[in-house]
């Protein structure tokens, strides 16, 4: 087991410039989740401390060694590869036991035929072959073992690629897409399978992933990638209810947050759909977004009083509604608005819900997501107007 | 009712599809079966072009072929050919293939030389490499002998013999015409097993070299044990099949080469070449109906082989 220290890795395929000085500290024992839509560079990133692609510059570190100049072979890490990458000749058990023949056996003990009856093969065959059954017997595919990949499902598949890595003692797991072949009901028992071996054997992960829910759901963090950078890398609930920039918000959470165009007036207040919000910036801003996730929005409750400033107020009708049995989508027609406003509603609530009707919406400004003209979080927003903001100015 | 008009459909449908099967089922039994049929009833007379009738030997000529001498040498002559040339020219394709795939510059020229040899007319090829195996102004003979007087004579027995006995007449002695008929078999098939190779070669999953390597695999032999020469498994067996039924039907070389007799001694009397002086030059049609029949289960015995290992190890 083993820290992993990434520092300004860049890497360029061509004129394409796939990572630009990405940096991370990943603890020992860790589940650390790379997320981030297709061509984001986390695949790239990955292979690059594994040691399969070079970087351009930067340094990777394990356990506080550098690994420039170690070839893959040697650096000690597992990976699970999104195709599984299983050699089809070898059954199960083969498989399963190629990472140890390779380095507990040497070239004369691998040799067919011969190669048992070399000195010391006996034993050291029995040990990998006690090993193997252990890790089988871990992940349940023990009955499977005199079997070809070709025989498999591709949960078994998957399986069995987990096995082939946790065999030996790695300094880390790496994991590339693992799931993206599986169908859904199969993802999400695999998903909680992952996430409880990593409790158990208490090894760092490194997971890649463009499926935010997977990344919500398994890591102790989660570093969100686009375009080649790290945007943001923290805890699941943190990235979610804390986003640092405009695109991790919108990439991370489902449905999509929603974004408002809002403006900013004098003294720094911010005005969505030339309604005064009772938010203030601290700086002056060229243009601001108003961030909602869907459970911020609510129906404003009849009874409520018209003017608690906690609250800002709209009015919409609505186009569509989606019924999870747990939980309503409803998507509402601002006027004004560029795009709908997508909010969650309880089932109970489903009455008060008509296609086409005009719904009363309001949402806690004090919840509200404030990004700039550029997608940076606006943080430190008052609720009354800054004694010093026209000096700031 | 309904039963009827189901068989009615049914039937409608067997007759269509044994018309649109037809005109490929006529052919076949045309140009392949009947002529198998008549060559092996042939096999069993002593038929000639041009004569009236014939009669039936039985087993006559097969039994010629079981006991004659010159048979002897014929099958001498082929079955060396083969065991030589085969694993050769695939070990020297798949050689080919893998060092051609490691380039990453420069590699259709390599194709194209390596591919020129198959390409090219073997009867042109066979002048050039008659004039190159001359006995006195041929490259090879003139090339051994500048080494005549030197170092590598004393360290080379062979050549000091040949250094005083005069150099080989390759063409024309018992004892190398064979082996040359192999050489050029060889190096004008190659190509053709590196090219399927190299097709096989593009479909060995990438993945499973980064797998291979992550789990400690650090040679290159073992690379090629672990993943690649799993993986070219079909293509081999193809290859080789292939490599037997051109080695078995080898004529041009040895036409081109000994237009009459084939070689010193009948020493290159390959199968293909017996087919054609007996039955098509000497006109003893019967006979060379035999060898063919006998050529035809060769072939088949190969076929039969190949689709035995190819159903036996099915991957993925």
């Amino acid at each position: 087991m083993a820290n992993l220290h990434i520092d300004q890795i860049a890497k360029s395929f061509g004129q394409t410039q796939v990572l630009r000085g990405v940096s991370l500290h990943i603890e020992d024992g860790e589940f650390i989740s790379l997320v981030g839509p297709s061509g984001c560079g986390k695949s790239t990133l990955l292979r690059i401390i594994a040691g399969l692609e070079s970087q351009d510059s930067g340094d990777i570190q394990i356990n506080n060694t550098s690994m420039a100049g170690t070839r893959a072979a040697d650096r000690n890490l597992s990976m699970v590869f999104q195709s599984y990458a299983l050699y089809p000749h070898l059954s199960v058990g083969e498989n399963i036991a190629v990472p140890l023949r390779m380095r507990q056996l040497n070239t004369l003990q691998r040799l067919p035929l011969i190669g048992p009856l070399m000195p010391g093969a006996r034993a050291a065959r029995t040990a990998i072959q006690q090993a193997v059954t252990q890790a089988a017997t871990t992940l349940e595919i023990d009955a499977l073992l005199n079997r070809k990949p070709g025989q498999l499902s591709g949960g078994q598949r998957q399986r069995v690629a987990l096995g082939r890595a946790l065999v030996r003692d790695p300094a880390a797991f790496l994991l590339d897409e693992p799931l993206s072949n599986l169908d859904a009901k199969l993802r999400v028992q695999t998903r909680t399978e992952i996430a409880e071996l990593h409790r158990r054997l208490g090894a760092t992960f490194v997971y890649v992933t463009h499926d935010q829910v997977e990344a919500m759901t398994m890591s102790s963090r989660i570093a969100v990638m686009m375009s080649g950078e790290i945007l943001q890398c923290g805890a699941p609930d943190v990235v979610y209810d804390d986003p640092d920039d405009i695109r991790v918000a919108e990439f991370i959470g489902s449905p999509k947050i929603n974004i408002l165009p809002a403006t900013l007036q004098a003294q720094g207040q911010i005005h969505l759909l030339d309604t005064p919000l009772q938010l203030f910036t601290r700086k002056p801003h060229d243009s601001v977004q108003i961030g909602l996730r869907p459970e911020m929005i609510e129906l404003a409750p009849a009874e409520a009083p018209a003017h608690d400033t906690r609250y800002a107020q709209l009015t919409g009708t609505l186009a569509h509604l989606e019924n999870l049995g747990s939980e309503l989508y409803a998507q509402i027609e601002v006027p004004g608005l560029p795009r709908r406003l997508i909010l969650r509603a309880a089932p109970r609530q489903r009455s008060a819900l008509h296609m086409g009707a005009p719904v009363a919406l309001r949402f806690d400004t004090t919840q509200a997501l404030i990004f700039d003209g550029v997608g940076k979080r606006v943080r430190h927003l008052l609720h009354a107007p800054d004694a010093s903001w026209r000096q700031a100015s | 009712m309904t039963r009827s008009r189901m068989n009615t459909t049914a039937r409608q449908q067997r007759n269509t599809a044994w018309a649109l099967t037809a005109p490929a089922l006529i052919l076949m039994c045309v140009i392949l079966l009947i002529p198998v049929v008549i060559a092996t009833y042939l096999s069993f007379t002593n038929y000639a072009l041009g004569n009236p009738g014939y009669d039936m030997v039985g087993t006559q000529n097969y039994e010629k072929l079981l006991t004659r001498s010159s048979y002897a040498r014929m099958f001498t002559a082929t079955f060396t050919y083969v065991v030589v040339v085969v694993p050769l020219s695939v070990g020297l394709g798949l050689g080919a293939a893998l060092l051609i795939n490691s380039l990453t510059h420069l590699r259709d020229v390599y194709k194209t030389i390596y591919f020129l040899p198959v390409m090219a007319t073997l009867i042109a090829m066979a002048i050039a490499w008659e004039f190159m195996l001359h006995p006195t102004i041929g490259v090879i003979n003139r090339t051994l002998e500048t080494g005549c007087g030197t170092l590598i004579e004393s360290l080379w027995p062979w050549l000091a013999y040949h250094c005083q006995n005069g150099m080989p007449l390759w063409l024309g002695d018992k004892r190398y015409a064979i082996w040359v008929i192999c050489f050029v078999g060889i190096w004008q098939g190659f190509g053709f097993n590196m090219v399927l190779y190299l097709a096989g070669l593009t479909s060995v999953h990438r993945e499973l070299y980064h797998a291979a390597e992550i789990d400690g695999v650090r040679s290159g032999w073992e690379r090629f044990r672990l993943v690649t020469w799993p993986a070219l498994g079909p293509t081999t067996v193809f290859v080789i099949t292939i490599s037997c039924i051109r080695a078995f039907q080898v004529f041009d070389t040895i036409e081109a080469f000994y237009p009459i007799g084939a070689g010193p001694g009948k020493s290159a009397y390959v199968m293909m070449f017996a087919i054609y002086e007996k039955g098509v030059k000497q006109n003893l049609v019967g006979m060379g109906a035999a060898i063919t029949v006998l050529f035809l289960l060769f072939v088949m015995m190969i076929t039969l082989a190949q689709r035995w290992f190819v159903e036996r190890r099915v991957h993925y």
